[in-house]
Parts: C-alpha cells; sequence; structure tokens
C-alpha cells in the first residue's frame, strides 16, 4: 500500500514523458488528475491504517525502508492534497504551453518522491529521496528554458546538492553512534556511546542543520529561493514554495527530533545558533520582501521569512511552539500556494510581474485579489484567519521555553516586527489593487476562468477555516509530539 | 443565544446586503435597515434581560484554538445598545446623505461587518476575544475611511490601517507576554491571576502598556492619534459619526479592563495613562481649536474628549478602593461622547450633503435658515463644552472630582498642573464649539445657500438630540441609572455614590471652565484665528503649518529605519550568492549556452533544435553524478565499517 502513492505519480510522470501520443489531447490532463487523486486516496487510506515495509537492505545494519508515523502522515496527507489542488490549477495555467507534458510529467514525479521523502523510515532512505526531490523538481524551475531559467536552475541545483551532502555527512557522521539510522521520536542515537567525542557531533549535527536548512532557505543559504521562484511558472513556484521547501522542514524534524534527540540538543549552542539563524532569515526574508518589487520575487523572500518561523517553531523543543511549527506549515503551504497561484492568474492575464504596475487590479480581478486579501491577511496573522493560531503557539511556545537564554524573548519580538513588515508588503497590493485614487482608469475586467478560481478559492476559504476550527489538527500534532502516533 | 445573536446577524446580512444590492437597491435598503432596527430590538432585550437576570455568557471552546468567550453585564448590554442606536441612526441618515452616491454595496456591507465586530468587541469576555473583534474591526472600517477613493482618503486610509495593524501586533505581543504571565486572558479570571502573580510588578506593566497600545490606537490616544484627524474629514459622515463616537470607544473599552482587572492601585501605570489623557486631552483642543475645517474640527475635538475619559480612566487606577467617583464620570462620559458625536457629525453630514464643502470660510451661516438643526446643534455643543443642566456637565464634573479627590490625598505638583489642564481643556472645548455654533449659525457667508434636509434626516437628527438632552436634564433619573449599572466595570470596588452636582463647588469648576474659554474664544479666536481681509474676516488656516506626527515624522522614520535594516540585510543576503558564484565557477564550467562560433547552418539548426534537451539533460546529469558521488562515498563508507 505504500509503495501506491510513490511510484503511481512517478510511472504515469515517465509515461507522459516518453509517450508522444499523449501531446495535444486531454489525455495528459486526465492522467494527472486521476494519478493525483488516486494519491490523495491511498495517502488517506494510508493515513487511517499505517504501515510499514522493507524493500531493500543495503548492509545488515541499513536498508531503503519506508513507514507511516505521525509526522509522515501530515506531511503526506498535506503534500498530495496541495498537489492535486495545484495541478488542477496548473492545467488552465498550462493550457498554451508547448511543453507541458514535460511539465506535469516532472510534476508527478516531484509528486511521488515526495510522498516517498515522506514515509521514509530511516536516514539513508531520507538521503535518498530527499536528493531525488531535487532532481525531480529542477525541471519545473527550469521549464521556460530561458537563460535566467536555466541559471536559476543551476543555482537550486547547486544551493540543494551542497545541502544535501551537507546532510549526508551528518547522517554519516551519526552512523557511527545509530548503526540503523532509524526514526524513532526521541532520537535513535545512543547517547551514552557519544561522551568524548560530544562537540563533534554537536558539530555533524548543526552542519546537518545547516545542509536541510538549504531547501527550507535558512539563512546563508537562502539565496535559491528568490532567484528560483520568479522564472518557474507560477504552478511550480507555489508547489516549491509551499511543500518542496517544507522538504527541508521535515528533514531537519526528523533530524533534531527523531534523529538525534531533543535531550541532547537542548540548551547547546546549537540550538542557540540554530534559534539565532531562522530569527535573523525571519527578518532578512520580510525586510528584502518589502523592498522587492517583483511580485514572485517579494512572495520568494516571504517564504523564506515564513519557513523560518517553522524552523524557529522546532528548534526550540517544547510541545506548543512544536505545534505551532508545524501549523504553520499546514497554513503556510495552503497560503503561500493561492498567494502564488495569484501571481500567476495575474501574469496570465495581464502580464504583469512588477508591484508597481498592479494599481487597480481589484477593479479588474475581483474575486482573485479578494482571494489574494484573504490569503495575506492570513499570511500577516490577523484573527481569526489561520496564520494567528500558529503565530499564537509559535510565540506563546517561545516564551515559555526554557534553556533558549534572551532568545525567549527576541523571538515573540522579531516575529511581531516581521508580521508588520508582512502587512507592509502584502497589504499595499490589496489596498492599491481595489482602491487605486483619482483619476485612474482600471482596464477591462479579467477575471481568469473557473478552473484558475476554483483552486484559488478552496485554499483562501482554508486559510480562513483553518483559523477558526483547527483542534482537531492540534490534537493531531500533539499526538504526534508525545509519540502516540 | 441573544449574545451570539448580535454578532453573528449582522454578519450574516452584510453578505445578504451586498449580493442583493447588486440585483435591487430598494431590497438592499430595506435589509440594511432591517438589520440596523433588528440589532437595535435585540440589544435592548439584551439589556432588560440583563437587568432582570443578571448576567449572561458563552463559551465556544476551540474555536480559533484558545476559545471565545462572550458574556453581558450593564456596561456591556448598555454599551452594545448606544452601539445599536448609533448605527440605526446613522443608518436612517445614510438613506439621504448617500444619494447618489457610487459602491454602496461595499460601504453597507463593511458597514454591517463593523457592527458586527463592533458587538464582538464589547461582548467579548476575555482578552483573545476582544483582540481578535478588535483587529477585525479595523480592516472593516478600512472601508469605511476610503470608502470616497479620493486621493486624500486612501491617504488617510493607509494612516489608519498601519496604525491600526501595527496597534493590533503590538497588543498581540502583549497578549503573549499576559498570557505566559498570568496563565489566563479571561477578564473575569485577570484581577486574581495579577494578585497572586508572583514575578515583578515591572514585567507585568511591560506587558500590559504593549497590550494596551492596540487599544490606543483605536482610541486615538497620543502618540498614536494620528489617524483621527485624517480620517474623520474624508469618510461619509455616517461613518466618521460611528468613527468617533463608538470605535473610539472600543479602544476605551481595552483600556478600562486592563486598567480594572490588572492594575487597580498601580500607581505607575495610573500616572503612565494620565500623563497620555493629559497631552491627548491638551493636544486634541487645541488642534480643533486651530482647525478651520468642520470635520475636522469635530475629530480632534474627539481626541481631545478620549483624552478626558482616558484621565477618568487614570484615575479609576490611581484611587484604587475610592475610585468610584471616577469610575461613574468615565462612565457618562463615554456615553456623553458617543451621542454629542452622533449629533455634531450627523450636522456635519447634513452641511456637506448640500454644500460639499467642510471648509469654514465656505460653510458660514449654511444653518441659519434651519431653526431645529440650530438646536440639535445648540445641545450637542453645551453638552460636549460641560455647561450646567447638558449632559456633558455632570460627567465632566465628576471626572474633576475625583482629581480633586486624588490631589486632597496625594498632593503634588503633577496632579494640580493636571486638573488646571482638565479645566482649561474644558474651557477651550467651550471655545471651539462657539466657534463652530458661530459660524454656522451667526455668520454671514457670500453665496452660502442655507442647507435642507429630509423628514428622516430630521427624525434622526431630532431623537438623537433628544437622548442627549434627556440625559443632561434629568441627571438623577437617567445618568445616575446608567451610572450605577456601568460603574462596575471599571471599579473593582464600586458602591453606591451619589454626588449633589449642583452645589456651588462643582458649579465653580464649570464657571471657570466656561469663562476660560469664553476668553479664549474673544482673543484666541477672533483676534489670532481669524483675520480681515479685504474679503472680510477669514478664519486661518495654521494647521498646515503645523508639525505633523504622520508625514514628517513616523513615515519618514520608518521608511529610514527598514531601509538601514534593508541595506544591511542586502549585503548579507547578497555575500553568500557571490561566495556561490564562485563556487559554481570552479565547480562548473559554463553551460553550453552561448552562442556556437563558426558553424554550418545544418549544425546550427541541429543545435537549436536539441537546445532544449541539452541543457536539461545536462544538468541533470550534473545531480545525477553529485547524487551518486554521495551515493557511492555512503557506501565506501559502510563497506569500511563492516
Amino acid at each position: 500500500m505504500l509503495l501506491v502513492p510513490i511510484f503511481l505519480p512517478i510511472v504515469c510522470g515517465v509515461i507522459l514523458l516518453s509517450s508522444k501520443r499523449l501531446k495535444e489531447t486531454s489525455a495528459s490532463k486526465i492522467l494527472t488528475f486521476a494519478s493525483a487523486a488516486v494519491s490523495v486516496i491511498s495517502v488517506f487510506i494510508i493515513c487511517a491504517a499505517g504501515g510499514e515495509l522493507k524493500i531493500w537492505d543495503i548492509t545488515e545494519n541499513v536498508s531503503i525502508a519506508l513507514r507511516a508515523d505521525g509526522l509522515s502522515r501530515v506531511f503526506s496527507a498535506l503534500t498530495s492534497v496541495i498537489w492535486l489542488i495545484v495541478g488542477v490549477y496548473a492545467f488552465n495555467y498550462m493550457s498554451d504551453d508547448r511543453a507541458k507534458n514535460r511539465f506535469f510529467g516532472f510534476y508527478l514525479i516531484s509528486l511521488g518522491v515526495l510522498i516517498g521523502l515522506d514515509y521514509s523510515a530511516n536516514a539513508v532512505t531520507m538521503y535518498l529521496f530527499y536528493e531525488l526531490v531535487t532532481l525531480a523538481s529542477l525541471p519545473l524551475v527550469l521549464h521556460t528554458l530561458s537563460k535566467e531559467a536555466v541559471s536559476a536552475a543551476v543555482k537550486y541545483l547547486l544551493y540543494s546538492v551542497f545541502g544535501a551532502f551537507a546532510g549526508l555527512f551528518g547522517i554519516i557522521c551519526l552512523s557511527n553512534y545509530s548503526p540503523s539510522l532509524d526514526f524513532k521520536l526521541g532520537g535513535s542515537i545512543d547517547i551514552s556511546a557519544i561522551a568524548e567525542n560530544r562537540q563533534l557531533v554537536l558539530a555533524a549535527v548543526f552542519i546537518m542543520l545547516l545542509g536541510f536548512g538549504v531547501k527550507a532557505g535558512l539563512f546563508p543559504l537562502q539565496g535559491w529561493l528568490p532567484t528560483a521562484h520568479p522564472v518557474a511558472p507560477a504552478p511550480a513556484s507555489a508547489v516549491l514554495s509551499g511543500i518542496i521547501a517544507k522538504a527541508g522542514v521535515f528533514a531537519s524534524i526528523r533530524t533534531i527530533y527523531y534523529l538525534v534527540g531533543t535531550d541532547f540538543l537542548k540548551g547547546t549552542w546549537v540550538q542557540e545558533t540554530y534559534l539565532s539563524l531562522a530569527l535573523f532569515t525571519v527578518l532578512l526574508g520580510s525586510v528584502m520582501a518589502y523592498w522587492e518589487d517583483n511580485f514572485k520575487k517579494r512572495l520568494a523572500y516571504s517564504t523564506v521569512s515564513q519557513i523560518s518561523y517553522i524552523l524557529f517553531g522546532i528548534g526550540l523543543f517544547n510541545e506548543t511552539a512544536f505545534t505551532g511549527g508545524i501549523l504553520h506549515v499546514v497554513f503556510h503551504a495552503v497560503i503561500k500556494c493561492a498567494l502564488f497561484m495569484t501571481a500567476g492568474a495575474i501574469i496570465k492575464q495581464t502580464g504583469y510581474t512588477k508591484v508597481s504596475q498592479l494599481r487597480g487590479i481589484g477593479k479588474r480581478m475581483p474575486v482573485a485579489m479578494w482571494c489574494y486579501t484573504i490569503c495575506s491577511l492570513a499570511l500577516i496573522g490577523i484573527p481569526p484567519t489561520s496564520g494567528f493560531v500558529s503565530k499564537w503557539y509559535l510565540c506563546t511556545g517561545a516564551l515559555s521555553a526554557e534553556s533558549v537564554g534572551i532568545i525567549k524573548y527576541i523571538g515573540p519580538v522579531v516575529l511581531i516586527v516581521s508580521a508588520l513588515l508582512t502587512a507592509g508588503y502584502l497589504l499595499p497590493i490589496t489596498t492599491r489593487g481595489f482602491f487605486p485614487g483619482e483619476g485612474f482608469e482600471a482596464g477591462e475586467k479579467c477575471e481568469p476562468s473557473a478552473t484558475t478560481l476554483v483552486p484559488m478559492l478552496i485554499l483562501a476559504a482554508a486559510s480562513v477555516y483553518f483559523g477558526v476550527f483547527q483542534s482537531g489538527l492540534i490534537s493531531v500534532i500533539t499526538n504526534i509530539f508525545s509519540g502516540a502516533l | 443565544m441573544i449574545l451570539a445573536l448580535l454578532i453573528i446577524l449582522p454578519a450574516v446580512l452584510a453578505l445578504t446586503c451586498y449580493i442583493i444590492g447588486q440585483r435591487s437597491v430598494a431590497l438592499r435598503k430595506l435589509i440594511y435597515n432591517f438589520t440596523l432596527f433588528a440589532e437595535l430590538a435585540l440589544s435592548v432585550v439584551l439589556l432588560i434581560d440583563v437587568l432582570s437576570n443578571g448576567k449572561a455568557e458563552v463559551f465556544l471552546p476551540k474555536i480559533c484554538s484558545m476559545g471565545v468567550g462572550f458574556e453581558a453585564d450593564g456596561f456591556r448590554a448598555i454599551y452594545v445598545l448606544i452601539a445599536a442606536f448609533m448605527w440605526a441612526m446613522t443608518g436612517l441618515f445614510s438613506n439621504e446623505y448617500f444619494d447618489g452616491h457610487h459602491n454602496l454595496n461595499r460601504y453597507f456591507m463593511f458597514n454591517l461587518f463593523t457592527l458586527s465586530a463592533t458587538a464582538g468587541l464589547f461582548l467579548s469576555s476575555d482578552l483573545f476575544t476582544a483582540l481578535i473583534f478588535l483587529e477585525l474591526l479595523s480592516f472593516t472600517s478600512y472601508v469605511w475611511v476610503v470608502q470616497e477613493e479620493s486621493n486624500e482618503a486612501l491617504n488617510a486610509g493607509d494612516t489608519y490601517l498601519a496604525v491600526s495593524v501595527i496597534g493590533g501586533m503590538v497588543s498581540l505581543l502583549g497578549l503573549f507576554l499576559l498570557y505566559t504571565q498570568l496563565g489566563t486572558l479571561k477578564i473575569a479570571e485577570l484581577s486574581s491571576a495579577a494578585a497572586s502573580y508572583g514575578g515583578s510588578k515591572a514585567s507585568l506593566l511591560v506587558s500590559g502598556i504593549l497590550t494596551a497600545v492596540g487599544f490606543f490606537a483605536k482610541a486615538g490616544v497620543y502618540p498614536l492619534h494620528i489617524w483621527l484627524p485624517k480620517a474623520h474629514p474624508v469618510a461619509p459622515a455616517p461613518a466618521s459619526a460611528l468613527l468617533s463616537g463608538i470605535l473610539t470607544k472600543a479602544g476605551v473599552f481595552g483600556t478600562a479592563v486592563l486598567t480594572a482587572q490588572i492594575f487597580v492601585g498601580d500607581k505607575k501605570w495610573g500616572y503612565v495613562i494620565l500623563t497620555l489623557g493629559v497631552i491627548t486631552m491638551v493636544l486634541g483642543a487645541l488642534l480643533a481649536l486651530i482647525s478651520v475645517d468642520l470635520k475636522r474640527t469635530l475629530a480632534c475635538s474627539s481626541m481631545s474628549q478620549i483624552g478626558f475619559i482616558t484621565v477618568g480612566i487614570a484615575m479609576t487606577a490611581l484611587l484604587d478602593a475610592d475610585n468610584t467617583l471616577a469610575a461613574r464620570g468615565v462612565s457618562l462620559h463615554m456615553v456623553n461622547h458617543s451621542l454629542i458625536k452622533l449629533v455634531l457629525f450627523m450636522i456635519a453630514g447634513v452641511v456637506f450633503m448640500n454644500l460639499h464643502k467642510l471648509n469654514l470660510n465656505d460653510i458660514r451661516g449654511a444653518g441659519k435658515k434651519n431653526p431645529l438643526l440650530m438646536i440639535c446643534f445648540l445641545i450637542g455643543g453645551l453638552s460636549i463644552s460641560g455647561v450646567p443642566f447638558f449632559s456633558g456637565y455632570l460627567s465632566k464634573t465628576l471626572i474633576h472630582e475625583s482629581i480633586v479627590e486624588y490631589y486632597a490625598m496625594n498632593p503634588s505638583l503633577a496632579i494640580k498642573a493636571a486638573e488646571w489642564l482638565f479645566i482649561i481643556s474644558g474651557g477651550l472645548t467651550f471655545a471651539y464649539m462657539t466657534k463652530l455654533f458661530v459660524c454656522l449659525f451667526i455668520e454671514n457667508g457670500e453665496g452660502v445657500k442655507p442647507v435642507s434636509l429630509n423628514k428622516l434626516s430630521k427624525f434622526a437628527i431630532g431623537i438623537s438630540s433628544a437622548v442627549l438632552f434627556a440625559l443632561g436634564i434629568f441627571p438623577n433619573f437617567f445618568a445616575d441609572g446608567i451610572a450605577d449599572r456601568m460603574q462596575g466595570f471599571f471599579s473593582a470596588y464600586a458602591e453606591n455614590v451619589t454626588v449633589d452636582c449642583f452645589s456651588f463647588e462643582n458649579l465653580r469648576g464649570a464657571l471657570i471652565s466656561l469663562v476660560i474659554g469664553a476668553l479664549a474664544y474673544m482673543f484666541a479666536v477672533r483676534k489670532i484665528l481669524m483675520k480681515t481681509s479685504s474679503r472680510g474676516t477669514e478664519y486661518v488656516d495654521y494647521t498646515s503649518k503645523c508639525f505633523d506626527l504622520d508625514t514628517m515624522l513616523y513615515r519618514p522614520l520608518i521608511n529610514i529605519i527598514v531601509g538601514i535594516i534593508g541595506m544591511a540585510l542586502n549585503l548579507a543576503n547578497s555575500l553568500v550568492d557571490t561566495v556561490s558564484a564562485l563556487v559554481r565557477m570552479s565547480a562548473l564550467k559554463s553551460l553550453p549556452l552561448s552562442s556556437p562560433k563558426k558553424h554550418s547552418k545544418f549544425s546550427q539548426w541541429r543545435k537549436s533544435m536539441s537546445k532544449e534537451n541539452m541543457i536539461l539533460s545536462s544538468s541533470l546529469s550534473y545531480g545525477l553524478v553529485a547524487c551518486g558521488f554521495g551515493i557511492i562515498l555512503m557506501l565506501i563508507f559502510l563497506l569500511a565499517r563492516a
């Protein structure tokens, strides 16, 4: 069962890539939709049933194995649902693209690989899928094949491969203390064996976290995000930012909570530096977004900032902050996908890519801009939207955190300042979009088609719905933290 | 049940209003007015219910993660009633005012959303719920400010939104701290939690002040008052009346909750609030005095009156167990100010509706032939100036009494100064109201045609003034009744105190104030603020020469700070990219992107055909090599270990 959501999309993706006959027919759409939908269904079956599977023993200890535990269920469910919704959006967006089969092919392969990443049961399997995520998503960035796209893709590749190697280095170092490298809540390494090599192991863990932080856009290796997003097609930027960047978060959670264990890291320089880096990135992303004029680049910088909220949350090692972090994983995925969809819809309908061109856009695309407005309010964290809830958990978690010193107070302040900057870079688009001012002639209405709008509306509604009703999600996360799931 | 209905009904009908409004304007008007009067009826029912059965409570657990709670006590029920009344009156007035305006569906939808949020805020039983509705309130009322879509309106809207968002976020930060310190945000549990709080008083004070910032912003307390004088003049008059009369009170509500539940008897808190209150009071009065725009004058007057109320709240904190007088004063002044501004802004609306001008020089004598308007304006003006037998007199006297009371307990120069500034500000109130009255109803303007209004608008303004008048003329019946129900909200030790409001002592304070006001009008307004030129006397606009905090300090400051941080972070951002560029140059030979130099046509054609695939495959292959390299390394390591 575990193999279905992984290999079905990959196989379908390969068929799309290799088959010449599928071109110019709606068969490709049907195939994409069907396999994504089947993945969603099977992921949900797995969410209910769980499962475990060993594929291949590399050595007597190390194996390629899959397991669906609590964390993988949340991430895989999120991934598959978002993938389906963005996929529907992409049908219209990519409709007049010559190479749309290539896009959808790699789009599906990325889905399979990401779900594989979520289900991996040990560090080696995770590393394998982690590399594959980079490779499978690379063609999405590359898609337009313009010079900028290629150089952005190369940048993305180099950053990601560097990050994965850093992760691999950590995995190899840790394998001394945990031969099987299995994921177990609370850490699978043998702390008593470390004794004299403590600093070395800490350094290895730190390098590992930095490495996985690359995908998550953690300073100092956040550079690929703002380069890759503007050149990729909008659906690709949406999933890059909403889901693929979360692969870094996922790997970091696995490292901290399931491989090394929070007891070992609590109060060490690794935790402090990691939290400081996360907070610095939060500020960096927001400020850069504030001054950025390119709409998609602004959203990309915003992603840099928002994902570091999550890293900050999981770096605090307490239940409340962890809950906030995972909530923000879900909410940010929903919100940022919708925002990139709006950006894409605007590009598709009007060709505008710069924020300064967006004056009066609300008069021309009211429904799309309403989605944008609701999602930006959610991203800022205005109650009663979803971003507010995750921020609430993150900040109260930070304030009740132990052994992090002054960061406990700096954290919430930075998050609030960043929220203000978020308001500063998102809201003017709404206010100028709907209220362009005197003497401004808005052009004709150019609302995008229903297949574009419906996915946006669903996500915008979700971003509010989760703000009001999220107790189910929270209890799931609490169970993950306590090991009950 | 009623509690929930009060909040949900306007929100649901707001959407209905918008959707129906696309089809039929008459039906929308009907639904809008129906909503307002249904809300009014509900709030009357709520008040009767609370008076006979005591508190009503609703708690919805797990909504918005913390759960939202609502309750109704005397203060809340009365204030929801006032809100519903104000909405109903402005709603009646809107029928005529908005004739021929555009984008009305939008306006009415957000108008009803704001009603829902306002009811939610006043009924909230914990600070968490209060913050949620405060934020909702800010965003829905933003649309009021920018409704006319003029450039000034957009500018004012930006200021309003920025102040609201910054205030709201700082409040949120304060709530995080309060929640971790006290472990609860339920208003009823705050005082006991604060009493048993083990940490330092100073840290509680910090979180309290941070929490209050958002409410200060909404109330228009210095230095966050900047949006008031900008937003009111540009908003439609019914919206200005609500902004000034009820939305500022939402801010007062939060400040009062914090004071009464956590900081009663806390001197530091009391002095902070007192200082801010006094500055707001004096500054607002001065700004109102020099202003030459009818609605701007009223807006600055609102700011000043909020200052009076804030001073009263500070007194409830400072007086500790003896704060009943101050609590009654604050309660009454809140009610009075809401009703006064309702009347005055509607009258300003009548002037604007007829003349489309607000500059005092252009609207002289506008109300001359309209005795009803004059009487109503007079009632409002005399009330706000604190003239005996009008409603403002009682509330101002009570707050003044409480300052005197505190001075008797704790004689210090600062309190004496505050008392005198209080009296002077009261005088200035009288001065600028006289200025407006003289301008509108006494002076003769060239080419100003007298204003007219329809019966519905007359009814709305007339009823509002009648209520206001009744409050002042029967103080023992109405005012005391209201104060008895409301004082418990502000004071932890409420007891029933009756004050002989027409004793010589109290009359003297009011008279001093009025004399100062008369002098200020005679000398400051007539001599300095009016210039005689060839075209006769004119009101001179000094406001443009004034130092404007918003455009001259806040906006540049924010830009400079964010700019400097931006430059620093940009360096950090690009530093890594430079390194990566170096890495790229050394690790990866440049891709075959550059155009081929010397090739046959055939090979060029072939090249362009395969270009896509080549780029793809070359970068893919590089990735695969890198991936394989990693796996090989891992295998070698594992084999070596085995």
